[in-house]
């Protein structure tokens, strides 16, 4: 394998890493919005 | 077709999905684009009951519907092709990231999640908490562009799907 393919495969598993950060706090701050729907339900 | 045939139906079921598509809607793409093409092919609602057993891997679509799969798919094939010298799991690899990074919404969006998250009090977290959220948030939608941009470069920079700058860049892909 050339140095070139290990330096793409980083660069790919870099990618998935910040993918799946940004993915988890964008997840939180809708979570905490979904609270807000779930308890108007509750006590509308 | 070499592409297509390397493709499960799992990565069939995430393409779908990757264009927010249910299966019905799958279902009327494929008769649309063989319809322009001039293909006969199976009713709607047939469709509607094949396509959840070729995701499934419980059958195999026959030659005119992965015809048809890798015309409404071109985009992702191309990521397929570029990428099979790297092997085929690589480039499914690189093919999913690309469209969970084109799902992202934009800076604007994150901020605005914030400002409504910030609107109202709440136990579970401190306004610094979720502002610190929102910022990693953007943070890493910043560092996606980058990183798709560094692939793009290394990948030869013009071939499909190598990630150019406002093609598949985080949160500008509205589909």
């Amino acid at each position: 394998m050339s140095a070139r393919d290990d330096e793409i495969r980083r660069v790919l598993a870099e990618l998935e890493v910040h993918v799946a950060e940004a993915e988890a706090s964008i997840a939180v701050l809708k979570a905490l919005l979904a609270d807000d729907e779930v308890q108007v339900e509750e006590n509308p | 077709m070499r592409a297509l045939a390397d493709v499960t139906g799992e990565t069939l079921r995430r393409w779908r999905e990757a264009k927010g598509w249910d299966v019905p809607r799958m279902a009327r793409e494929l008769r649309k684009v063989a319809r322009d093409s001039g293909e006969d092919v199976a009713a709607h609602h047939g469709l509607v009951k094949m396509i959840p057993q070729w995701e499934r891997g419980g059958r195999v679509p026959r030659e005119r519907y992965r015809l048809l799969y890798q015309k409404i798919f071109a985009d992702a094939l191309g990521d397929l092709s570029q990428g099979m010298a790297l092997g085929t799991d690589f480039a499914l690899r690189f093919a999913e990231v690309r469209s969970r990074a084109a799902r992202l919404p934009s800076p604007d969006e994150i901020k605005a999640l914030e400002a409504a998250a910030l609107a109202r009090p709440r136990e579970a977290m401190t306004p610094a908490e979720i502002r610190a959220v929102a910022a990693q948030a953007i943070a890493h939608l910043h560092e996606t562009a980058d990183k798709l941009a560094e692939l793009s470069a290394l990948l030869g920079g013009d071939g499909p799907g190598a990630g150019k700058p406002g093609e598949g860049k985080p949160g500008e892909d509205k589909r």
